[in-house]
């Protein structure tokens, strides 16, 4: 029997009034994302991939075209699809225990702290619970960030380059530890990047955004199992295909 | 005599002399000497502002005699003895002590909550901004005469000149704390359902608390710059009080200094206790750098 889609994104287009203008952002998306699949939106900066996740998270509205969600239409944020955010949107005043146990207010304290426990574990935290972000590395810091999304078992996690203010070892560390918990935990994963790389290492698929107006200009299904042979010819050539489709030439 | 004129300028030059000795000493050093030589500096030109300005006073008939004008450092420290010694420096201080922090907390209760909710919500903004705007640039001197008015010469009115000295600062820094709250924590707090109270407790107080702190900083050291004016009118104790009572009674300048420098001395200990506040965990953060 197949499985409902996760996420279905119809003939979405979305519009912003600037100085009486109306400017485009995204033009007539469609989109399908299926359950545990992790998809990678890759598009320049400024094209509006950001817009788009940031539609799915409920924090924005369509101009035109649809939404849903299971089935059901996004009508605001909702602890069930969970954002990461670029600038890790983690509280500077609290610990990383109370940090990651954000979503989980109404638990009780026993489970509260068993969950949070567990999801401090998962990310290799252990020994800085009592510690505050500004005590910990970007890599640590964008951890918390990930813990506390993951805590509240999500099934869909929005991810707005969620690496990219780390320096490029601890990314790739990340992008390692990522796919680890993806593993585990099974949610569906949208990560939105302007990496070509990172999104060939990540995704099963990747939606290819032009600049704006941005239409996706292609889908590319990355069949290669984890971990993935960053030297192998299809690594390559799936590569090759998303810098062709972003009009930049691979050799420089 | 002529070498003592002379001597201030002695002692201030080799105050100066610091400024380039200490240039390569340890910082540990320079904190301890450069102000110590600032002092000896301005007490120096205190004295010889004083000094100058000294005149003889020749009446028919009389020896001609000295006129002191203005007080010299040296004539103001029997001033604080005399001060401490009938107990009116302690009384004084802690009945404008006692006024600052009553207003100060009245105005913390009040400033806190309503310059929460303005900044939060829009329509208490609408509804109340306008009316916060139009009242503070009114001095709080100025509604002495109302105060009196509505609190007559007791206590009340001084608490009242001080509140609204310390009210504005507070509720326009608390709104504008709120309203720096960068989106993404309240994307992050919305998005985990955040709502209500528990979004106010967790969220936006937490992250609204260092601007806070600041915003009493600067509305403990205003209570404390009005207290004196509040007392300068209708009351009978206060460092205010002393002040002008000094000088109504007797010309009695060299009491009025010490005053002076008394409420200096209480306003730098004041701010160092409230800055205090700073050092609190769940202020820090907002200080440092990330």
């Amino acid at each position: 029997m197949p499985q409902p889609a996760k996420v279905v994104v119809e003939h979405v287009t979305k519009t912003f009034r600037r100085n009486d203008e109306e400017l485009i952002v995204l033009d007539d998306l469609s989109l399908v994302v299926e359950p545990s699949e992790f998809v990678c939106v890759l598009g320049p900066s400024g094209c509006g991939k950001s817009t788009l996740l940031n539609m799915i998270g409920g924090f924005e509205v369509p101009s035109r075209g649809s939404l849903t969600i299971d089935g059901h239409p996004v009508r605001g944020p909702d602890p069930r699809r969970v954002f990461v955010f670029q600038e890790y949107g983690i509280f500077p005043w609290a610990t990383v225990v109370d940090n990651i146990g954000l979503g989980l207010l109404r638990r009780p304290t026993a489970e509260r702290e068993r969950i949070v426990a567990h999801y401090v574990d998962l990310v290799g935290l252990k020994g800085f619970e009592r510690s505050f972000p500004s005590e910990l590395s970007g890599g640590m810091k964008q951890r918390v960030a990930l813990a506390r999304a993951l805590a509240v078992a999500p099934d869909l996690v929005l991810m707005d380059e969620p690496l990219g203010a780390l320096d490029s070892l601890t990314r790739l560390q990340m992008r390692a530890e990522l796919l680890r918990i993806w593993k585990a935990e099974r949610m569906t994963v949208m990560f939105v990047t302007h990496d070509v790389d990172e999104s060939v290492q990540l995704a099963d698929r990747v939606v290819v955004l032009s600049p704006r107006p941005s239409r996706i200009v292609d889908v590319v299904e990355v069949a290669l199992p984890h971990p993935r042979d960053i030297g192998s010819p299809e690594y390559n050539r799936v590569k090759n295909r998303l810098y062709e489709r972003l009009g930049v030439r691979h050799e420089i | 005599m002529g070498f003592l004129a002379f001597e201030p300028l002695a002692l201030s030059a080799l105050a100066l002399l610091a400024i380039p000795l200490t240039r390569r000493a340890p910082e540990r050093l320079q904190r301890i000497v450069l102000p110590i030589a600032t002092a000896v500096v301005l007490l120096v030109a205190w004295h010889a502002f004083a000094v100058a300005t000294r005149y003889e006073l020749r009446m028919p008939g009389e020896a001609p005699r000295t006129v002191d004008v203005f007080p010299t450092p040296i004539q103001v420290l029997p001033a604080f003895v005399e001060l401490l010694g009938d107990g009116r420096l302690v009384r004084y201080a802690i009945a404008s002590l006692y006024r600052v922090l009553t207003g100060f907390a009245l105005a913390a209760a009040l400033g806190i909550p309503l310059g929460l909710a303005a900044g939060w919500f829009t329509r208490v903004s609408f509804a109340a901004d306008p009316f916060i705007q139009a009242l503070r640039p009114i001095s709080p001197l100025a509604w002495i005469p109302i105060s009196i008015l509505a609190f007559g010469v007791e206590d009340g009115a001084a608490i009242f000149i001080i509140f609204l000295g310390a009210f504005f600062p507070i509720v326009t820094g608390t709104m504008t704390a709120v309203r720096s709250i960068p989106v993404a924590y309240v994307r992050a707090a919305r998005n985990f359902g955040l709502d209500g109270l528990t979004l106010f407790r967790v969220v936006v107080f937490p992250a609204a608390l260092p601007q806070i702190v600041t915003s009493l900083r600067i509305a403990l050291g205003v209570g404390w710059l009005v207290v004196v004016a509040a007392e300068m009118n209708a009351i009978n104790s206060g460092l205010g009080f002393l002040i002008v009572d000094a000088r109504n009674m007797g010309m009695r300048y060299d009491l009025v200094v010490a005053g002076m420098l008394c409420i200096g001395l209480i306003g730098v200990l004041l701010d160092w206790m409230i800055r205090r506040l700073e050092r609190l965990d769940e202020v820090r953060w907002g200080f440092s750098k990330v």
